[in-house]
């Protein structure tokens, strides 16, 4: 989105720029800040999944729950505690690591269920059109329509809480967003010519689909499901914030931001160390997301 | 061709008089009109599958209101005094029929009329959310103007990463820092709202930190969007090198043409993101004590109250629809190659 290549060319009818005065050391620059946009945010985000799901296998650290009593409101950076101890004595660390887990999870499955869902639909709906896509389209309508935050927080409140209902529940906002986008990207494709010849030649309508729909409208759902995943993450904390997800003492972000939040004016680090992590996160995902989107220039 | 067009009907006579004609003819409002009709099965559709849900959450909504030591003869009679125990689509076509007399019905839990008790909170999420949205809009195109001026500038890479970090960060944390900082430590505002007064002097102390909390996210896309576009206008649009061609001065290449025409695609947008931007209020409000219709939300799906939760989904249902058409209108009302009854491509 940043880059600006040599942009005066774009203008039809101008005549032929001279030479552009850029410098080798120049471009070379350019080309490292446009690696470092990319590889910044993914190592960050490789960073974060190795701290969540490898660190406690490798090293010891404190268990997320159950912890003594004795070491309630350990300070930070305090031995033994490197980010503190909450106040009833679980280290706060061990927590966000174990915490970083579910919003990986989640945000991963949700993502990973409403791509292939909503693809299909929005993919369906798209290459046949007709009545097809009036009854597809409706059905999404609808739901985009709804204030998807009542009736996930009525399906996490309806459905006892536990991680597997929460991703349930954030189906709800990520299938019609998965089916409008690759509806809109497959009507884009549809009256491409090479759709046309792969008709011409017999093809069969699934198989145009699969072989020759579904690869090009790829960087548009991959960068959209980028977006997907950092508004799960946020989406995904609110409802813990909120208490309809994952239940405590078992580790959130989002229900440790809630449960510091009562001592927030005397000890505000049991919400800034979780945010902090949330936005980290979200912040990196964006952040690739944008850089990708340039890469392969969706819009 | 835009302006190809707009010079062609210029000076066409008794433009004034035909005004009303064009627009009340306009592609944009038949559009707008078709936009209508296929909203009512939507609408209709929201209402429906929200009964559907609350209905068949597990969880009496008798006991909830009689506690947990209430006895089964008293849940029985309390359910039959609220209907409840009649059968689904009886119930659904009680308050159905109820809503197209524009009567919500009567909240479960304290028998209160949900008209009465939405007319209330209406006007306080009103409020905050104009007030949010409005500050919102100035701020972008001041900040989106400013970044297209130079591409890649100083001002452009700040905004950017401004956006970056509004878009990242969810409305909950940002409404906890703010009421830490702006609230428990500067002490400039208050944290908790409670009424909220009616005149701006008080909405502005009582408003200022939910408005924030709620407009920083949607700051950050308006602003993208719209920096994008101007780029893109002052980049390859014909009409901006003919300017430049005439020898307007830059800041009125960039006022008055590019700007003016990426404001078309920031009030789709504003349209559209009208239904997120009233979802946010169920989380804002509450963390602020607001007394608005996203707190009663919260509070009505916890206890069951299907007419409440009904109330609010369908005002929220139909600001999504509203705002969608507002947005339509607008084009109608504003881009003169459409009000002129030209439909372009």
């Amino acid at each position: 989105m940043a880059a600006q290549l040599p942009s005066a060319a774009m203008i039809p009818g101008a005549p032929p720029l001279l030479p552009p005065l850029v410098s080798s050391r120049r471009l070379r620059a350019q080309s490292l800040s446009r690696t470092l946009r990319l590889w910044v945010p993914a190592g960050l985000l490789i960073l974060l999944a190795g701290m969540c799901f490898l660190l406690p296998i490798i090293i010891t650290i404190p268990p997320p729950t159950g912890g003594s009593i004795l070491d309630a409101n350990a300070p930070l950076f305090s031995p033994g505690h490197i980010l503190g101890a909450d106040p009833v004595g679980n280290d706060v660390f061990s927590r966000i690591c174990y915490g970083g887990r579910i919003a990986f999870e989640v945000s991963l499955a949700v993502t990973a269920i409403g791509m292939a869902s909503g693809c299909l639909i929005g993919i369906t709906a798209g290459y046949f059109g007709g009545w097809v896509d009036t009854i597809l389209s409706r059905v999404l309508d609808v739901l985009i329509a709804f204030p998807a935050l009542v009736l996930t927080i009525a399906i996490a409140e309806g459905l006892q809480p536990s991680e597997f209902h929460t991703i349930l529940a954030l189906l709800v906002f990520s299938v019609p967003a998965f089916g409008r986008i690759s509806r809109a990207a497959t009507l884009a494709v549809r009256e491409l010519p090479f759709i046309l010849a792969a008709r011409l030649s017999g093809t069969g309508g699934w198989r145009v689909m699969v072989r020759h729909v579904v690869p090009n409208i790829v960087p548009s759902i991959a960068t959209f499901s980028l977006l997907g995943i950092g508004i799960v993450i946020i989406i995904e904390g609110a409802l813990d914030f909120l208490g309809y997800g994952i239940q405590p003492p078992a580790p959130s972000w989002g229900n440790m931001i809630a449960q510091g939040q009562t001592v927030m004016d005397v000890q505000p680090q049991y919400v800034l160390v979780p945010s902090l992590f949330l936005l980290a996160m979200v912040v990196a995902v964006n952040a690739l997301g944008d850089a990708l989107r340039e890469r392969w220039g969706v819009r | 061709m835009a302006l190809a067009d707009a010079a062609q009907h210029h000076r066409e006579p008794g433009a004034g008089a035909d005004l009303a004609r064009r627009v009340l003819g306009s592609p944009a409002l038949r559009l707008a009109g078709r936009r209508l009709l296929t909203a009512i099965p939507v609408l209709w559709g929201v209402t429906f599958l929200t009964y559907a849900i609350m209905s068949s959450l597990p969880g009496d909504t008798a006991q909830i209101i009689l506690g947990i030591n209430a006895t089964q003869g008293d849940i029985d009679k309390l359910n039959h005094k609220l209907g409840l125990d009649q059968p689904f689509w009886e119930r659904y076509w009680h308050w159905f029929s109820n809503l197209l007399h524009g009567n919500l019905g009567t909240s479960v839990i304290n028998n209160a009329s949900v008209n009465s008790d939405l007319g209330q909170r209406l006007p306080t999420t009103a409020v905050l959310v104009g007030y949010s949205l409005l500050v919102t809009l100035i701020l972008s195109v001041a900040v989106a103007v400013l970044a297209a001026r130079r591409p890649n500038g100083i001002f452009d890479r700040l905004s950017l990463g401004v956006s970056t970090l509004g878009l990242s960060i969810s409305p909950f944390v940002l409404a906890l820092l703010l009421q830490y900082i702006f609230g428990s430590q500067l002490r400039w505002l208050p944290v908790i709202s409670g009424s909220i007064g009616n005149n701006p002097g008080t909405w502005f102390k009582t408003l200022t930190l939910p408005a924030m909390a709620l407009g920083f996210g949607l700051f950050s896309v308006y602003t993208r969007l719209l920096r994008a576009d101007i780029v893109e206008q002052m980049q390859r649009e014909d009409y901006i090198v003919t300017a430049k061609a005439k020898g307007v001065a830059p800041h009125r290449v960039l006022l008055r043409h590019a700007t003016r025409n990426s404001l078309f695609g920031l009030i789709t947008l504003v349209g559209l993101n009208l239904g997120t931007l009233i979802g946010a209020v169920a989380i804002i409000e509450p963390l602020f004590s607001v007394p608005g219709i996203g707190a009663a939300l919260i509070d009505a799906i916890n206890v069951h109250d299907v007419p409440l939760v009904e109330g609010i989904v369908v005002v929220f249902a139909l600001v999504t629809v509203l705002g969608n058409l507002l947005a339509d209108l607008s084009y109608a009302v504003l881009d003169p190659r459409i009000r002129y009854g030209r439909s372009t491509s």
